[in-house]
């Protein structure tokens, strides 16, 4: 007979005016690899058919499943309960819009980053459908690639102290990864001058406390903290550089 | 070539204070670290105060110690409203940092908050030790020997002591971290380093208060 895990769930329905934020408490028999997603499946189908999470993939792809497990944001789907104790607690992700129980709205965080960080190639280049694509050397293309496997599920952001502090005024490590992997793209043309414009302010970069809960509970395990200081490198030099321009072109 | 981004007119006023709330940082780092060798160099001769007045005597014939007194307090005003910038000041802020804080029990976390903790109460005792130091010029083993014999300096250096070292080797971790000089490849070997920094520092300055307290003959 396996483990009688005790579930502590976070329930709130925001559109419901008679809903009350509180936490529910599930017994489950733990069974051999659970998973979280079979954990929470199984509450559902067997025990409170009106409890809200989000699932699609069940792989670590997707991202959809992310909530604070333990107080620690991460993946529901890829996480075991035999790694977690007796008592469970599953709130929703923070500083995202509550959808109800434990799932969040990422989608519109998400699109808003996009369109703040300006996240396409920038390039005078006018394309050419029939001309060869231009090459790019295998060791770049990875270097991208690996800034590129963001699955965005929010758990960077639900990490930050900043974010949660302030949490309209901060892009966030998702943003400034995605800054890092254009500026690392040969093919963006945008100048550092132009990047500063977006991240080189206490929203941005010069903002992040660095503090490292997004390098910590990163389930795709991206370079962020490498990403941060490289980007806080670049801006803040950038800046010291423009200052002394000023200064002696006033001479 | 023509901007391919969204015209933005940039403020790097913000880029500039970061930067020089790094560099402010840097410098009371180094300061109190050269600041512990001064005074830990009274235990050299087990409490006889002839190393530890040579040096005092340097910084003061060279005038370092009444220029560069005021202006490590200077440096220190500055680099505190320069970090001040990213406290949470708004009751909001503060309960929101709180509970994250506590909720996701994460040690870089933890020791941030220990950093603004300990902000506050180095402003406030560096400043008096450092007026008590100031105006009582020449700095002797003796005279700083009567002053932590005295009522409640004891106690005081005892609570500054830790809170200083907390914050100084933190503060170093985290410069280095945020400025990108760590690198993921080595954070836990300077996390380990930052530990036992502290450590050592704490230890020679229990030991240094011990030296002044039962040993220094005190200036009547």
């Amino acid at each position: 007979m396996g483990r009688q895990l005790k579930f502590n769930i976070f329930r709130f329905n925001p559109e419901d005016p008679a809903s009350v934020p509180h936490m529910d408490t599930f017994v489950l028999e733990e069974t051999d690899a659970m998973t979280l997603f079979i954990a929470l499946n199984r509450i559902r189908e067997e025990q409170d058919p009106t409890l809200q999470f989000d699932f699609v993939c069940r792989a670590g792809i997707c991202g959809s499943c992310a909530m604070l497990i333990n107080g620690r944001p991460d993946l529901a789907c890829h996480t075991k309960t035999k790694k977690l104790p007796d008592e469970i607690t599953l709130m929703p992700l923070p500083v995202f819009k509550l959808v109800g129980d434990l799932s969040v709205d990422t989608g519109t965080w998400f699109r808003g980053m996009h369109q703040n960080v300006e996240s396409w190639i920038h390039t005078n280049k006018v394309f050419d459908p029939k001309a060869p694509e231009e090459p790019m050397t295998n060791e770049m293309a990875e270097e991208i690639y690996e800034l590129e496997r963001c699955i965005e599920c929010g758990c960077c952001i639900a990490a930050c102290g900043k974010a949660n502090m302030v949490p309209d005024k901060f892009m966030g490590a998702a943003a400034f990864n995605r800054i890092a992997r254009f500026m690392m793209d040969p093919r963006d043309q945008r100048t550092t001058g132009e990047y500063f414009e977006v991240v080189g302010n206490d929203e941005g970069i010069f903002g992040c406390l660095g503090l490292l809960g997004c390098e910590d509970v990163c389930p795709k395990k991206l370079p962020l903290q490498d990403q941060l200081g490289m980007l806080r490198r670049k801006m803040g030099w950038s800046a010291v550089q423009h200052l002394f321009s000023k200064v002696f072109s006033r001479k | 070539m023509q901007a391919v981004a969204q015209a933005r007119q940039a403020v790097r006023t913000e880029a500039v204070w970061d930067f020089l709330q790094m560099c402010t940082g840097v410098a009371l780092v180094l300061f109190m670290w050269m600041h512990m060798i001064l005074v830990a160099s009274v235990n050299v001769d087990f409490g006889g105060g002839r190393v530890m007045n040579a040096i005092a005597y340097f910084f003061e014939a060279t005038y370092m110690a009444q220029l560069g007194g005021p202006l490590i307090f200077l440096t220190m005003l500055a680099h505190f409203v320069l970090a001040a910038r990213k406290l949470p000041f708004r009751v909001a802020e503060q309960k929101a940092m709180w509970v994250h804080t506590k909720r996701f029990n994460h040690l870089d976390t933890w020791l941030w908050i220990i950093q603004a903790v300990t902000a506050f109460i180095i402003l406030v005792m560096g400043s008096i030790h450092m007026w008590t130091v100031l105006t009582n010029l020449p700095i002797t083993a003796a005279r700083s020997a009567a002053r932590v014999q005295t009522g409640w300096w004891l106690l005081f250096y005892l609570v500054l002591l830790p809170c200083i070292e907390l914050h100084v080797g933190i503060g170093a971790y985290r410069i280095g971290v945020k400025w990108g000089w760590i690198k993921r490849s080595h954070r836990q070997y300077f996390h380990g380093l930052e530990n036992k920094l502290t450590l050592v520092f704490i230890a020679i300055g229990l030991i240094t208060l011990i030296t002044f307290y039962f040993i220094v003959k005190p200036a009547v």
